[in-house]
């Protein structure tokens, strides 16, 4: 298996983020490795005794879909659209089996319902610097999926939907 | 014109019911702010925040802005962030160390207790007397078990005589560590939302609506095998809530149970129960481990995961701060699961948190509608029992 190179890996990132726009979850799920890390800092240098915004293992992180899909879950009542930007892509570290890569993200996110209500119709812009471990195994696969949001500790809004 | 308080609310024996303006009304916010946040003891830190002399913090009394520090005494300082120049907020950092505060518009330097210590180009004030200038400070500062509250202005109460019925509740809250301390982390979940802050802290003691706005977390937790859906229903026949006087309260359940709680009973916390039995013995260890939603009027709830403090920004915008525990005395592996738990329900990517907040811009949406004026909070009046 050869590295990926930055196309390759500009065209799995842009697709990750369509799967997610699309509402794809189950496929985009399926694009984590078993030991997966879907991880939300916000301090980052905090290790374990720190609070998160999210840090899902992969159980975790079927949990949040399954709670996106299968449940009633009032705060994606009217669901989020979501358009998932990706840019700035580097590769830092490029191996034949795993590649480090750091990503700009741009996130604009709308619940679409009565605009008169507060908190419907009001999209809002997320920000994030991502670090991605790409693992080919043998079909590229995500073992971290890292968001270091710029407001990550400020007050923020409705996140109940993936960023 | 605004409602006088007095008529916001009808209080009759199987009949309690509260005016919308109480939530939707700018004069009566207002109101709020310097009748109960300005004049009360009201939250302003932890004291894990502050552990060395020159930490500081800086927060809100109601919308009042305010430097918390820790003196070179030892002493704590609430002192209002304004400075006594030309109204400037002097400082600006939400946290950190120093041994001064500069107000970076005229340089006028304050130390940590807030008196006024220096000014450039001094010879510009004349005969200016530095004495009376020090940052305005809380009439009152109190720390209880590590919780530090404020008193802005007013004469009143003791610290020790507004907590006298809530004390011991946030005794059991400390003593889920063996070695009765506890620390707050740096970070912190913290949110915002478009509606009033009551409706946060009446969620807080509101024991009814687990099984409906946090349905998902209940299929998401018998999904895992961990508790079935029938046994949260049944937690809701155990335990209750408390009104305690002074507006504060507590949901208590016994037994746990209540959607997001890490499971301190765990039998694979056996290291665990021992050492609460052995600083507090095992009856005591059995009232610890009740799990209870402590209200502290008006800005202040003691969870078992965290201590959440409610920050009313205008009347229809609040700031929910969320700052998890760390337990003293408890294995780091135990605190981190502690965390792990945490993060799943709360917070605003939580499994939990954000449905509560969706009721809350509901209600502050329907509250726009005329027509209908009263919110109906009589639930369990009719089974209402007083006395200790």
């Amino acid at each position: 298996m050869t590295a990926l190179d930055r196309a390759a890996v500009e065209a799995f990132l842009f697709r990750e983020a369509r799967l997610l726009d699309e509402g794809q979850f189950d496929e985009w799920l399926a694009l984590f490795t078993p030991d997966c890390r879907y991880w939300l800092p916000i301090v980052q240098e905090g290790g374990d005794l720190e609070p998160s915004i999210i840090d899902d293992d992969r159980v975790r992180l079927e949990e949040r879909i399954f709670r996106l899909q299968e449940t009633r879950a009032y705060a994606q009542e009217p669901p989020s659209r979501t358009q998932h930007n990706i840019s700035n892509v580097e590769v830092t570290e490029a191996g034949a089996a795993a590649v480090r890569v750091l990503c700009n993200l741009t996130l604009f996110e709308v619940r679409i319902g009565d605009a008169s209500q507060l908190d419907l119709g009001r999209p809002q812009v997320l920000a994030g610097r991502c670090e991605y471990l790409l693992v080919a195994a043998p079909e590229t696969r995500i073992a971290l999926k890292k968001v270091l949001l710029l407001t990550r500790d400020l007050p923020l809004g409705n996140l109940s939907f993936i960023i | 014109m605004p409602r006088d308080p007095a008529s916001l609310v009808i209080d009759r024996p199987e009949d309690f019911r509260v005016h919308s303006d109480a939530y939707t009304s700018p004069e009566i916010f207002e109101l709020e702010m310097r009748r109960i946040f300005e004049r009360s003891w009201v939250y302003v830190a932890h004291e894990s925040q502050l552990a060395s002399a020159g930490d500081f913090v800086t927060t809100r009394i109601g919308t009042q802005p305010v430097i918390v520090s820790r003196g070179r005494d030892g002493g704590i300082h609430v002192l209002l962030n304004r400075c006594r120049h030309r109204a400037s907020i002097v400082c600006r950092l939400p946290e950190g160390r120093s041994q001064q505060f500069v107000c970076p518009y005229h340089s006028w330097t304050y130390g940590l207790d807030g008196a006024l210590l220096n000014v450039a180009q001094k010879e510009g004030y004349g005969d200016m007397d530095r004495g009376p200038l020090a940052l305005q400070h809380a009439s009152a500062v109190g720390t209880y078990r590590g919780l530090v509250f404020a008193r802005l202005s007013g004469d009143g109460e003791t610290l020790d005589e507004r907590l006298r019925h809530v004390r011991d509740y946030v005794d059991l809250w400390v003593e889920r560590s063996p070695a009765a301390r506890i620390r707050v982390t740096r970070a912190a979940h913290r949110l915002t939302y478009a509606g009033n802050w009551k409706f946060q802290m009446e969620n807080g003691v509101d024991g009814y609506h687990g099984n409906y706005v946090h349905s998902s977390f209940i299929r998401i937790a018998d999904r895992a095998g961990e508790r079935k859906a029938s046994a949260f229903a049944a937690v809701r026949e155990t335990g209750g809530t408390i009104g305690l006087p002074r507006g504060d309260g507590l949901i208590e359940r016994p037994h746990g149970g209540m959607a997001g709680q890490f499971d301190y009973a765990h039998p694979g916390h056996a290291d665990y129960h021992a050492a609460l039995d052995a600083a507090y013995g095992p009856e005591r260890r059995q009232d610890i481990l009740a799990q209870r939603n402590i209200l502290i009027f008006p800005n202040l709830f003691l969870f078992e995961s965290h201590l959440r403090v409610i920050q009313p920004v205008s009347v229809s915008e609040t700031i929910v701060t969320m700052l998890p525990t760390i337990l003293d005395g408890v294995r780091d592996e135990m605190n981190a699961a502690r965390l792990r738990s945490h993060e799943r329900f709360f917070g605003p990517a939580g499994f939990g948190t954000p449905d509560d907040v969706e009721m809350f811009v509901n209600c502050e949406n329907g509250m726009r509608a005329r027509g209908v004026e009263w919110v109906r909070l009589h639930r369990g009046l009719h089974r209402e029992r007083s006395g200790a």
